[in-house]
This record gives C-alpha cells, structure tokens and sequence, in this order.
C-alpha cells in the first residue's frame, strides 16, 4: 500500500506549473468569460500542450495521444482544473469524444477527428440534453427521420456548453421511436455549421458559453456520421461517459483557492474568527477525503468489481466544492459579491461560487451518482 | 500508487472479524457489562489473534496489522482496551486523557496505567471505580497527578490513529446492520429500501465511510515515512474525520432501525454505547479542530499546494 504518485507524475505536475505560469495571465478564470482574450489564451495553451503531447495525454500514441499512464492523467486533471481549466473547451473532446471515437468510430471518422482533437485544433459539443429529457436521456424526443441514404433531424437540444464556439457536435437523436427504450438512439457527428443548425446562448449565473439552446430544423446527417451502429446510441452514450466517471479534480481548485486566499490573507488569516479558521481546517479534511477517494476510483477504473467507487468520488468532490465556496465567502464577508479583476484573488471566489453551485448538476447530477451508490449497496429496489 | 491493503493484512482481518464474532460481537460486550470474567475472554481472543506479539512502535507491517485488528475490534464492540495495551509503557496501558476531567476506559482492568494528554504530558493516574454508565459503560473516572515527564509524540499520534481505525470498525458494522435492516423490513407492502429517502440516506452514509476507510489507509501508510509534525496533523485529522463520520453514521443508523436501534437487542445500541469514549474522549471534534488551526498555515495540514514542512531538529 504506498500513495506515491510515481516520479514520472511529480514531475509531470512541476512541468504544468511552470508551463501555466509562463503562458497563462495572472487571474485567468477559463474560457468562460466576458474577455475574448481568455479564450484566446486557450487557444493558444492548448497548441502548446499539443506539442508536448500533453493534451491528448491519455490517448495511445497512434492516435496523436502521449500514453501518460492513470496517474500522470490523474495529475493533468488537478493541474488543469486547479488552474481554471486552461485547456478551455478542449474538455470534452479530449475526454470522452476522442475516447468514444476510437472505440466505435470506423477508420474514416477516426482519421478525420483524432488528430485534429489531438492537436486542439477543433472544439466539440454535446447535443445531448432537451428540454424533455435532461437526466433521463432515453427519452429524448429529437427526430432524424430517413431521408435518401441518411437522415433528416428535427429537435431542440438545451445547456449545450460550447455550442455557439464548436465545430463539431456529438448529435442524439431518436431514428426509431417504436423500437424499445435503449434501442431508440443513434448518434451522429455533425458539423455545427450544417445548414439547419442554430445556436441561441442562454444568458445564465455561470457565465457566456456554458449553456445555449440548439435549434435543428430538417438537419440532413449522412449514414457515415452515425457514430457505432444505428439504434445503438444509448449504449455508445453511456459506455462514452463513462471514460470520464472519474470526472472533474474539483478537489484541487478548492485545494488551490484555500491556498491563494492564505497566502492574500497573510497574517490576516490568523485573525479570522476562531469559527471560521475550524471550518478551514474541516474544508482541508473533507477535501483530502475527496481526493483519496478519486484515486480509489482511478486505481480501480479498469476494474470490473470498482462498483460505486467513481460515484462516491463525484459525491464526495462535487459537495465539497460547494462547502468550499460557502466557505470563502463567508471569509470575504461584504466583499464577497465582488468580481472582476479588481476583486480579491482577481474574481476567482465569486466565479467558483457561481460555478459550485452547478457541480452537483452537472456530468451526472449528485441525485444520480447517490442512486448509483445505493445500488451498490442495496440492489436494484426501487 | 496502491491504495489497497496487501492481501496477507486483509486475510489477517478477515481471521480476526471471524475470531472476534466466535467470541460473541457486540452482544458479547454487551453481557460483559455484568460478566466480569468476558472481558479476561476478550484479551484471550486478543492473544489468539497474535496481538500482544505487534510491535507497533518499530514494524509498519506490525502497526498496519494492529489497525485491521482495531477495525475488527471496533466491529464487535470488543469490550477490551487493545490500542492501550499495545501502546504499554513498562508494562503499563497508555490512556489517552483530558487533564480537565480524566476517565479511562476499562481503566478498572488489573494492571498498571499511565495517562497522556495530547501534547505528551504524562500523569500518573489513580481510578475509582467504574459508573457502569449507559454510554461508556467501562469508563472510569481518574484522578491526576504530576505531570510527570512526556510520553513520544509518535506514541499519542498511533494511539489517535488506531482508535480511529477502531471507529471504522464500528461503523462499517453499523451500516451493515442497517443495510440488511432496510433491505429485510417491509413497510407499505415493501421493504424499506425501496423508498428512495432511505435509498439516499444509505448512499451519504455508505459515502461517508468509504471516505474515512480511504483517509484511514491513507494515514496509516504514511506514519513512518512524513515528517512528525506532519504525523502528528495526520492523526488528529484522521480522529476528527472518524469522530465527524461517527455522528452521521450512527444518526443514520438510529433513524432508519426505528425504536429497534435503542434496544440492547440490536447492536447498533451497543456499537453506539460502547464507541462513545472513542468518539467524544479525549476531546470533541470541535477541539481536534481548534488544535489543528496553526497546521493550516504551517502546511503540517498538508494539501496538493503546500511548501514541505522540515523535519523538527532533533
């Protein structure tokens, strides 16, 4: 039983933190945001890991990837997000598209989009959710009806992060409504500037970019978009998300926020309420917990007996997110409603109050990921 | 990274639950409260096992052993003061104290004790005799006197740390208890684990402990290799979480038991009862995190962000 991540991680994590603070701007707070330039920064930082073969760090080589072993993964995970995700929307691309391309993807597709995934160059999103059917994916009600050799799709997707910056989507639709539940669904990767397509942000507390609405209306899709088989959409769907159940190292942004208010906060830390310094130390605990069990998770993703291991990381993390934004402004007191630049820690407390409030929501609500556990431990009841 | 424990410590646990469970679980701590001679059985069970042969204070291997045992302890509601006996000086079980107001538990054993409270200080001890309260029903109240030189800081830090594991044991019983409560218990036409409200309460729970098991391990495979001030932050922190998760887990149990949970019948009681001392002695939770304060800014409370903490000069 040892917790070392390995040399080859350690100096993996020294090399990110240098690369960050050459290359990403003092109080960078994502691509999410007003300020063009920080996703340009993006942009930018993506192509550079890129050539490091750090981006597609996971990916076997053949496909542009840098073979990182699960640990120097784990690492890029609490680096990147601890940084304010500087890889921007490259997320979803690298994370589970690229992994759900070579594993269902035929030799054209694969050709066509893992290096261009690899080497940044293109965004994807997920067209996924509706306003019918958000958890409940099954049940979505977007059309593609046949149409000559391929399909016509007719729908409305809804909190479809990235759309209106993607290139490409990740489209489910339903091709056979009278078929059972799980053999409704097929999936298609579509160009987002397919005519038919339209995009409408939805103004949100989160910040631009992460929800819009996606308008389909008759979208032609060809047989050789369909990603796996026809009608098979919801086995693609579920085995793709899994590549990333792990999910997000939220734990290591809130790590790295304590961190930067400490050192802000200096000798002032010392005079915070007697109340407010405990509730510290209670975060730091509940946070070192998190951790622990999201490398359980890891160590055992490849595991069939992991069971429920990755849904109690995502619990464990995702309420400590929010127990960490309550935390910090409470520390902040009247500044804490305070953003922008000029704000302590340049904005980055208020932008990870807003956004904790969307962790147990989001990639799986909490709700999911506790009837996961449940099942785990107490069958299929209910 | 290898976060499981090596498989000769998880076959020595699995003896150990299935000798403990021969000696009688919690329903045999619970008739050692008016049984005198169950706890001698106890200490037999002990020795079976081993235990008294763990050095726990110079072989890792050892140390991780006696925490597996202490899990297994703390499932059976074993009524004997194993961490106290394996942290004997010259033949004396070391308690942990609050010099403000002293009890031991077990401390009405024959033999000899001496009393530490969490910064070392060493006392020297005279008992009463036991309350035979319903929580800590083996607690004895004591009396100080000294101080009387130190005990090492590494001895309070493994004595926190094994008493945690201890607490593991106890609710991982516990919810295993409830678990098979649930699943067996039949209301409105259908058994308790269906109603998606106990479903979620068995999930927070279920989550909370795999969450101390993973920080138990975790603490205890680092003990001889951090800095001892960084030790010393690991244990505290670990007992806080182990006290923290106590309290979540056993209101769960109680709720989702029913009036079954408080009857001496069920186990739960006497897991409860009979991890009392561990939970809310030496000191609250409240007070394990009022002392881990300067850790956060000394970094002895380590995070993913924290400058390395020298070594103390010795």
């Amino acid at each position: 039983m040892d917790y070392d991540l390995g040399a080859d991680a350690v100096e993996l994590r020294k090399r990110l933190r240098e690369l960050i603070s050459a290359h990403i701007p003092e109080g960078f707070l994502g691509a999410c945001t007003d300020d063009p330039r920080d996703l340009a920064t993006t942009e930018s930082f993506c192509k550079l890991l890129a050539s490091d073969g750090l981006l597609a760090l996971a990916w076997p080589k053949e496909h542009g990837g840098g073979g990182g072993s699960i640990w120097q993964q784990t690492v890029l995970r609490e680096e990147m997000w601890a940084h304010h995700e500087p890889r921007g929307a490259q997320y979803m691309g690298i994370n589970w598209v690229g992994p759900a391309l070579m594993r269902y993807g035929t030799a054209e597709q694969k050709a066509r989009h893992l290096s261009a995934i690899a080497s940044g160059e293109v965004i994807w999103c997920q067209g996924f959710s509706e306003p019918e059917a958000g958890t409940d994916l099954a049940s979505l009600r977007t059309r593609a009806v046949p149409d000559g050799d391929g399909w016509r799709v007719t729908g409305q997707k809804v909190w479809t992060s990235y759309a209106q910056m993607a290139s490409w989507c990740v489209l489910a639709a339903c091709t056979d409504p009278n078929a059972p539940k799980p053999k409704r669904l097929s999936l298609f990767l579509v160009p987002m500037d397919r005519p038919g397509i339209t995009v409408r942000p939805i103004r949100s507390m989160l910040g631009p970019h992460h929800l819009n609405e996606v308008f389909l209306d008759g979208v032609e899709v060809f047989a050789d978009e369909v990603l796996g088989e026809v009608g098979d959409g919801w086995r693609v769907m579920r085995e793709a998300l899994a590549f990333e159940r792990v999910g997000i190292a939220r734990y290591a942004r809130c790590e790295s926020l304590l961190d930067r208010m400490q050192t802000e906060l200096g000798e002032d830390w010392d005079r915070l309420p007697e109340s407010i310094r405990a509730r510290w130390v209670r975060a730091l605990i509940d946070l070192r917990v998190a951790r622990l069990l999201a490398y359980r998770a890891v160590s055992l993703q490849h595991d069939p007996s992991a069971g429920a291991a990755a849904s109690a990381a995502r619990i464990a993390t995702t309420t400590c997110d929010q127990q960490v934004a309550e935390l910090l402004f409470d520390v902040l007191g009247p500044s804490a409603l305070d953003s922008g630049t000029s704000a302590r820690l340049h904005g980055a407390v208020e932008d990870h109050w807003r956004y904790a409030q969307a962790a147990t929501v989001a990639s799986g609500t909490i709700e999911v990921q506790r009837m996961l556990v449940a099942r785990e431990a107490l069958g299929d009841h209910g | 990274m290898n976060t499981a424990l090596p498989e000769d410590i998880t076959e020595f646990a699995a003896v150990a639950a299935k000798r403990l469970a021969r000696f009688g679980g919690p329903q045999a701590a619970l008739r050692a409260e008016t049984e005198e001679h169950l706890r001698d059985e106890a200490r037999s069970a002990l020795a079976d096992l081993g235990a008294f042969d763990l050095d726990v204070r110079s072989s890792g291997d050892d140390l991780l052993a006696a925490a597996v045992l202490c899990q297994a302890a703390g499932a059976a509601a074993l009524p004997y003061p194993l961490a106290e006996e394996l942290l004997a000086i010259d033949g004396a079980r070391l308690a942990l104290v609050n010099p403000e107001a002293p009890r031991i538990d077990h401390g009405d054993l024959a033999g000899e004790w001496i009393a530490a409270d969490l910064d070392g200080t060493r006392y020297h001890v005279q008992l009463s005799s036991r309350t035979s309260a319903k929580l800590g029903p083996f607690l004895v109240p004591a009396t100080l006197t000294g101080p009387d030189g130190t005990v090492p800081a590494a001895d309070v830090d493994t004595h926190l740390t094994l008493g945690s594991w201890r607490i593991l044991g106890a609710l991982q019983h516990a919810l295993e208890i409830t678990r098979q409560h649930v699943t067996a218990r039949m209301q409105f036409g259908k058994p308790l684990a269906e109603f998606q409200a106990v479903r979620f309460t068995i999930a927070d729970a279920s989550v909370a402990v795999r969450g101390l098991f993973e920080l138990a391990k975790f603490t205890i495979s680092r003990t001889e290799s951090t800095a001892a001030q960084v030790r010393s932050a690991d244990a505290l922190v670990l007992r806080l979480k182990a006290a923290d998760t106590a309290r979540q887990v056993l209101r769960t149990a109680h709720q989702l038991l029913g009036a079954l949970g408080f009857c001496d019948e069920s186990d739960v009681s006497v897991l409860d009862r009979h991890t009392q001392p561990l939970i809310r002695l030496p000191v609250s939770s409240e007070m394990l995190a009022l002392r881990l304060i300067p850790g956060v800014r000394g970094g002895q409370l380590e995070t993913l962000f924290s400058e390395p903490v020298a070594a103390e000069p010795v």
